[in-house]
């Protein structure tokens, strides 16, 4: 049945060259635009660019191991932060035991004097970039031992720390929010570290 | 009740009553002297130092006493009145135990060494050793056993050794602190350094 | 059989270090061993590196206060050292707690025995190369121990609940139920690991007769617990040396008979049975009442005297001497520690053995290094 032809005035005195039917077809045609993109986006389609201090950020706060430096009581509830009921794999925080493969170290527990060789040793072997969390009181300023002679007040006095988790000990969600402050520490800081 | 400022008190001596392990011990060894006395829970004996190995060997291999379980070995330091070192002994076939006491001399800390009745003995006396300055004669391995090797001058558990004190600033970089800050606070003006170098880990000021 | 070719080579025996940071010595623990080829030769352990003066400084903190060393020393068996050290001071001080406080105290001192055990299982188990599996089975189950604690006392660790003379505050209204709920959850639990462990293999061949030491060597070094039991000698302090009121339980006392690695294995499995037992004893006789003394001093003043009294812990016989001249303060409190007296042994019990197996038999020993150094 023949559509109705509207009057719309002055129209042209001579009729479109397509019927109705390929004017609908051409108006629901895909257009293509011309979309202003640099030049290797027309090479390689489907490239996300992004700053790479981000991208270096981003790969190493979701993907930190901290080296298993559980000393003392502390390390029990770190362990509980690793195991089923606090999982902290769902981060990417894989324990780790070989200092030349890890990049933060939680020292989890009093650092005696007899100990204090080994603790800079360790972490002198960690590879940069590294972070330190000082997780619970022992570990923060020496906790309920600090008055003893041979416990060394706070693992600061040996080691950079970046994080501190009070506590005696801290709850596994504690050192989780301590871990989850490093991360977004590393994503803050991400124009410093090289 | 009590002034509070009144000094160390000794417990009074309460003797035993008859047919208790002080009685067996007076039967296996006629003549060496014990001062008995009736704790809450164990007899103590108190013997002298010199009769120590000859005392611990017969509690071991007396048939009627058979303590061949050393407890606990320790040592308690006090001031004028000596050093002294007890050994807490059991049985497990008779159930009976015994407190022996040994009083040293505070100039000349030396008993000999109970190692070569148990086997034991051997680190509890190495721990007590490093922790009071006794010497223990006969001893096949005395290295000190808890402490760090560079601070065994010193022992711990002596009552004229005192607790370390708590340090108020943590790391020493309180120049660089004190750039941020913008001043040094009242009465930290004599540590307050160019931002120098970081305290070693032995930053004691005590003991 | 040693060949001629075998005969000529020179060979040195090298020094192999085994921590202090290692992820098989359950803490602070050093041991340098001798090995020719892979046998050990000779063992020295080097302990101390946890050594924070627990015993000197409780010497200046009153009786109350010393109360949270205790549980700092024996990081996984808390309640059992609280209860050593309140023990201590009430017979010094002539305080008895009252009847509920003696139920509560037994059924929180076996429930951490069982969480310890746990404890133990996972890290035991990891030792032996089950990398992984029994270690989240067992800390699933504790953590259901460690919530009731948690709701308990305001802290998952470290409790401080004892008090010398009670326990501080009385338990909630659901404890009971909730405490019969973690009893049947523990015997499956047990049974799960017990499924998965104890009749594999693997783990048999890796612990059947490794690290045996025998019944006369064990009394002479002056082995506890189920080190002790293990070896065949049915001495448990609960039933021959009884404190508290264990002489009101009925509960057996599991022993093995070769002394090696895997019994000391079976016996805490089958303690940790027994302790479930106990508690649901303690549970129907538990009366009400007051869970302090009525004349309770509100500041502990000890008159002179010393007095030593041990508990049975999972690792062994916790001892603590007291000696008090009078004064808010203990003139001396030595901790008697179960896992130092086991250690002792650890030489006789290594050399001969492989160096995979040196790092098994150190893990049945089951050491907490806060109580092998305070």
């Amino acid at each position: 049945m023949a559509v109705e032809e509207i009057d719309r005035g002055d129209t042209t005195t001579t009729p479109h060259p397509l019927t109705s039917l390929e004017r609908e077809a051409e108006r629901l045609r895909p257009v293509q635009v011309e979309r202003p993109h640099a030049f290797y986006r027309q090479v390689l389609p489907g490239i996300v660019q992004a700053p790479a201090d981000y991208v270096l950020a981003l790969a190493r706060k979701s993907s930190l191991w901290p080296m298993t430096f559980g000393l003392a009581c502390c390390a029990i509830e770190m362990m509980s932060a690793y195991m089923s009921h606090h999982d902290l794999d769902r981060f990417g925080i894989v324990p780790w035991a070989s200092p030349r493969q890890s990049d933060v170290m939680i020292v989890a527990g009093t650092v005696t004097k007899k100990m204090a060789p080994s603790v800079k040793l360790l972490y002198e072997q960690m590879p940069n970039p590294k972070w330190v969390i000082a997780m619970g009181s022992c570990a923060t300023n020496g906790g309920p031992y600090t008055r003893y002679d041979r416990v060394v007040q706070g693992v600061d006095k040996l080691v950079p720390v970046d994080v501190y988790v009070p506590g005696c000990p801290p709850r596994p969600e504690a050192l989780i929010d301590g871990l989850i402050c490093l991360q977004d520490m590393i994503m803050r800081e991400r124009r410093n570290i090289g | 009740m009590t002034a509070p400022h009144e000094g160390p008190q000794e417990a009074p001596i309460v003797p035993p009553e008859p047919g208790t392990i002080a009685d067996l011990f007076r039967e296996a060894l006629p003549d060496i002297e014990f001062v008995a006395s009736q704790g809450p829970v164990d007899v103590m004996l108190t013997i002298d130092r010199k009769d120590v190995l000859q005392v611990l060997r017969t509690a071991k291999d007396d048939p009627q006493l058979d303590l061949k379980y050393l407890r606990c070995l320790l040592g308690v330091d006090h001031e004028e009145a000596g050093l002294e070192v007890v050994y807490q002994l059991y049985s497990f076939t008779h159930g009976h135990g015994v407190t022996l006491k040994t009083r040293l001399p505070q100039d000349d800390p030396r008993v000999a060494s109970a190692a070569s009745v148990w086997k034991g003995a051997d680190w509890l006396e190495r721990e007590t050793a490093e922790m009071f300055g006794i010497v223990f004669e006969g001893h096949p391995n005395p290295v000190p056993l808890l402490l760090p090797d560079d601070m065994t001058d010193h022992h711990p558990l002596r009552k004229d050794n005192p607790l370390a004190q708590v340090e108020e600033w943590q790391g020493s970089r309180l120049g660089a602190a004190a750039a941020n800050v913008g001043h040094v606070p009242a009465g930290y003006e004599s540590i307050a350094g160019e931002g120098g170098e970081p305290e070693g880990p032995s930053g004691e000021s005590g003991g | 059989m040693v060949t001629e070719q075998e005969r000529k080579l020179e060979t040195i025996d090298i020094n192999v270090n085994v921590g202090p940071q290692h992820p098989a010595t359950h803490g602070v623990f050093r041991m340098v061993l001798t090995v020719s080829g892979e046998r050990v030769v000779d063992v020295v352990p080097h302990i101390g590196y946890m050594h924070r003066g627990a015993e000197k400084l409780s010497e200046n903190v009153d009786y109350r206060q010393g109360l949270i060393y205790q549980d700092r020393t024996e990081y996984l068996a808390q309640f059992n050292a609280e209860m050593c050290y309140c023990m201590a001071v009430e017979r010094l001080a002539g305080l008895e707690p009252p009847e509920r406080a003696q139920y509560i105290r037994i059924i929180l001192s076996e429930l951490n025995r069982i969480t310890s055990h746990y404890m133990f299982i996972g890290a035991f188990a990891t030792d032996t190369g089950v990398y992984g599996t029994a270690f989240t089975y067992a800390f699933r189950e504790r953590e259901y121990i460690q919530e009731i604690f948690d709701a308990l006392t305001g802290d998952r660790m470290m409790y401080g609940y004892f008090r010398p003379g009670g326990v501080v505050w009385d338990v909630p209204a659901d404890f009971k139920e909730r405490v019969r709920w973690v009893c049947g959850q523990t015997r499956v639990g047990i049974d799960d690991i017990d499924r998965l462990l104890t009749t594999n293999e693997i783990f048999i061949t890796r612990c059947r007769d490794i690290g045996v030491i025998s019944r006369p060597d064990a009394i002479d070094y002056g082995l506890s617990g189920p080190m002790l039991r293990a070896c065949g000698l049915p001495f448990d302090l609960r039933r021959n040396d009884p404190y508290s009121i264990y002489d009101r339980f009925e509960f057996d006392i599991p022993t093995g008979t070769h002394g090696d690695v895997y019994d000391r294995y079976l016996v805490r499995m089958e303690e940790m049975r027994q302790s479930v037992r106990i508690v649901e004893q303690a549970l129907e006789q538990m009366p009400d009442g007051p869970i302090m003394p009525e004349k309770a001093p509100r500041r502990l003043r000890l008159p002179p005297g010393e007095v030593y009294m041990r508990t049975e812990n999972p690792r062994g016989e916790y001892g603590i001497y007291l000696v008090s001249k009078g004064g808010e303060k203990p003139y001396r409190l030595k901790i008697r520690s179960a896992c130092l007296s086991n250690l002792t042994a650890l030489k006789q019990m290594i050399v001969g053995h492989y160096v995979a197996d040196a790092v098994v038999i150190l893990g049945s020993v089951d050491i907490v290094l806060g109580e092998v150094d305070r």
